[in-house]
């Protein structure tokens, strides 16, 4: 009897447990999650860049799991910021909000974000797939947060890589790329700059491009940094000067009118075969692999950026999807399932494969990816030894990129000294950040 | 009643599309308006325009601006009248259609498509421009990525396009010069020059002055064309004062400070426009 009532007890606790799994695996689904908002419609801004036609392709599975209409926006870099900020100042359409890494201090300080512990507190709501801690530590928090609290999940994620022409290196007589800047200058530029053709090119643009790509790589590899720990600046250092009096060294080696060079100038200079080395988003990667739109993809190769007396210190940038506050409770709650969608475990493998760059580590963990994507292995090396505040992530960012991005060109046109131009730049920064409230207390000192 | 309801919806829609932003604009200069920050936006008077006034990057870019008028209106002026004159003449009447209707092209173009076209055929590497001086023995020039030829580049490419302009306006006031003056004072001299400066000129007075006050007006507020071929630089060099108040604004977004420029710019745009109006324009009627 006793037995009996064992067995039956046990297999009311199996039956239970088994119930119980059940409905573990069937608590939650993207589908039965997005019900109560099926028909409701998010409006996002993308941009025009090989990540976002990713994103495009894997949308229709979304729309039809979940009833949700996400409505796309697209815009150039150069006018999202302005395009988003004037959305929010107006109480706007924008239900989720798309921030490069210096705009996350504007965007949450501004309220205009919804942390995301508001959306994974919420059962109905957060994926129990999430797996937070599986995005790339360095590149949540540098994207994704502020002051401790995280706003977006990484989305379009970016490092500086060195993408080099191997065989222009290999006539030149070097079986690999260079391990240092020094390096590059000193050995490389003399090498390969010849017959009209350069050694390297570092875009340098009057615009982000002159202060995240031109400006700030050439600071931190060297111990330079844009402010102190008294949030003074910082490039009178002397570090500062040699990475910066080590760019217009550099400036031999590269094509003239570097000032004028977007991305894609620089990524076509590789691609068409004139530049034997770049600096580049890792975004750009399946531009410059692409027999459409490069010449070279037999000769391409990619390695970690090169290192300077500080170490790697590689260029870091890219974008974060967060809720915008001003959207209502429903696009909300639709914006969060989109966001958590396509950045998520799952979705990761696809979204590499159709031209985007996940921050999920365990895809560049699975079998074959680093075979397939050749820079996995240098875009992985360089997340590790990142800095967060490669360029300040404050709210001030936008009027401090204007000063570097004007005093910047005038050092690399010879117009202003090195020392004439960081000095324009600390004090014109300076002023900024005194009237913001950092040297009296009223704001932290977090960038 | 009458006069209201006929004048009453230009009024209202002037003070909605004009008067309003205006308004808002002249209110935002007095206060500290950063968009970024728009919990505090105290009233700080007139500390705006005197950054304005002090700022020598606003001079500068002030004084690039007006260089620029002076470079590309003399000549604007001076081929649209040599482009009219030749129109003017007796014949070849199929050709001068043509001529005429392909005067419209430039001028149909939108600004942000000539600053971009401006950017391709300007490329130092792949542009047109370049390949065509390589036909005459010229080697390639830096034209974007050099600052003084970044200048000459985007006053090139106002000429361009505005020089028809010109050129159909004066060819209107010719049209108004009575045929029978111009016969008689052939009969009188057979100086070209002759006729032109006594009989033609002065019927051209009025289209010169709205060429003047437009052209002008037009050229300070100047921006798509240079903001999409050169962005304002390489450095400041091309950054004309439109595209200054754009970047303060838009990019910088002290609303404030943009707005107590464009207030200033106003201010020169109405001085410069009443000069011209009591300079040439008197000369006219006279």
């Amino acid at each position: 009897m006793r037995i009996m009532s064992y067995l039956g007890a046990a297999a009311s606790a199996i039956a239970l447990t088994a119930t119980m799994a059940t409905n573990e695996v069937k608590a939650w689904s993207l589908e039965e999650a997005a019900k109560p908002y099926a028909g409701t419609e998010v409006e996002v801004v993308f941009l025009l860049r090989p990540g976002y036609e990713a994103a495009k392709q894997m949308l229709p599975e979304f729309e039809e799991k979940t009833g949700i209409k996400i409505n796309i926006i697209d815009h150039p870099y150069e006018n999202s910021l302005g395009e988003q900020v004037r959305d929010f100042v107006a109480q706007g359409d924008l239900d989720i909000a798309l921030i490069d890494l210096v705009w996350i201090g504007n965007f949450a300080e501004n309220e205009w974000i919804v942390p995301i512990e508001t959306f994974t507190s919420n059962p109905d709501l957060a994926d129990p797939e999430l797996d937070i801690d599986d995005f790339f530590p360095l590149v949540l928090n540098a994207f994704g947060g502020w002051n401790g609290t995280v706003y977006g999940l990484p989305f379009d994620n970016y490092s500086g890589l060195l993408f080099y022409n191997r065989c222009m290196l290999e006539e030149a007589g070097f079986d690999g790329p260079p391990a240092t800047w020094e390096e590059l200058k000193d050995t490389y530029g003399p090498a390969l700059t010849k017959d009209g053709k350069h050694a390297y090119a570092l875009q340098s643009k009057r615009n982000e491009t002159q202060s995240a790509d031109s400006f700030a790589r050439m600071l931190w590899p060297f111990g330079g940094s844009f402010l102190d720990a008294n949030f003074k600046s910082n490039l009178l250092s002397e570090e500062s000067q040699t990475g910066l009096k080590f760019r217009q060294d550099l400036m031999q080696y590269m094509p003239e009118g570097i000032v004028s060079y977007d991305h894609a100038e620089t990524v076509n200079g590789l691609a068409q075969g004139d530049v034997a080395m770049i600096t580049e988003w890792s975004a750009f990667y399946s531009t410059l692999t692409s027999p459409e739109t490069s010449t070279v993809t037999d000769c391409l190769e990619i390695a970690p950026e090169p290192a300077g007396p500080a170490g790697r210190k590689p260029a870091l940038g890219g974008f974060s999807l967060a809720v915008a506050s001003q959207a209502d409770e429903d696009e909300q709650a639709a914006g969060w399932l989109f966001i958590q969608w396509v950045t998520s475990k799952a979705n990761a493998k696809k979204y590499l494969e159709l031209g985007g760059v996940p921050a999920r580590q365990s895809v560049y963990q699975e079998p074959g990816i680093a075979e397939q994507f050749s820079f996995v292995d240098a875009l992985v090396e360089s997340w590790q030894d990142g800095v967060p505040e490669f360029r300040p992530r404050f709210a001030e960012w936008p009027q401090i990129t204007e000063i570097v991005q004007e005093w910047g060109t005038k050092i690399m046109l010879g117009e202003v000294t090195t020392e004439e131009g960081a000095e324009e730049i600390g004090s014109r920064m300076e002023a900024v950040l005194d009237e913001a409230g950092y040297y009296n207390g009223d704001k932290p000192l977090a960038q | 009643m009458t006069i209201f309801a006929f004048l009453g919806p230009a009024v209202v829609t002037l003070l909605a599309i004009g008067i309003v932003p205006l308004g808002f604009a002249l209110y935002t200069s007095f206060h500290r308006y950063q968009l970024t920050n728009l919990k505090k936006t105290p009233f700080i008077g007139f500390d705006n325009y005197v950054t304005v006034l002090t700022d020598q990057a606003f001079w500068q870019a002030m004084g690039r601006t007006m260089t620029f008028l002076l470079m590309a209106l003399p000549l604007q002026i001076v081929l649209g009248l040599l482009i009219a004159l030749l129109l003017h003449q007796p014949g070849l009447s199929l050709l001068k259609t043509l001529c005429r209707l392909s005067l419209v092209i430039p001028m149909a173009t939108t600004y942000a498509v000539v600053g971009l076209l401006g950017q391709v055929m300007f490329n130092i590497k792949y542009g047109v421009i370049n390949q065509m001086l390589g036909w005459i023995g010229i080697g390639a020039i830096n034209w974007i990525g050099d600052p003084t030829n970044a200048f000459i580049a985007i006053a090139f490419w106002d000429v361009w396009q505005w020089t028809p302009f010109c050129a159909l306006v004066f060819l209107a006031g010719l049209s108004t010069v009575p045929a029978e003056i111009e016969e008689a004072a052939k009969l009188d001299t057979n100086s070209w020059w002759e006729i032109v400066r006594h009989i033609q000129l002065p019927f051209l007075m009025p289209g010169l002055t709205a060429i003047l006050i437009l052209r002008t007006a037009d050229t300070l507020k100047l921006f798509d064309m240079v903001f999409t071929m050169t962005r304002g630089g390489p450095g400041s060099s091309t950054e004309l004062i439109s595209l200054m108040i754009q970047r303060v604004g838009f990019r910088g977004f002290d609303q404030g400070l943009a707005s107590a420029q464009a207030v200033i710019l106003l201010i020169i745009t109405i001085i410069l426009s009443q000069l011209y109006i009591r300079h040439f324009y008197s000369e006219a009627q006279r």
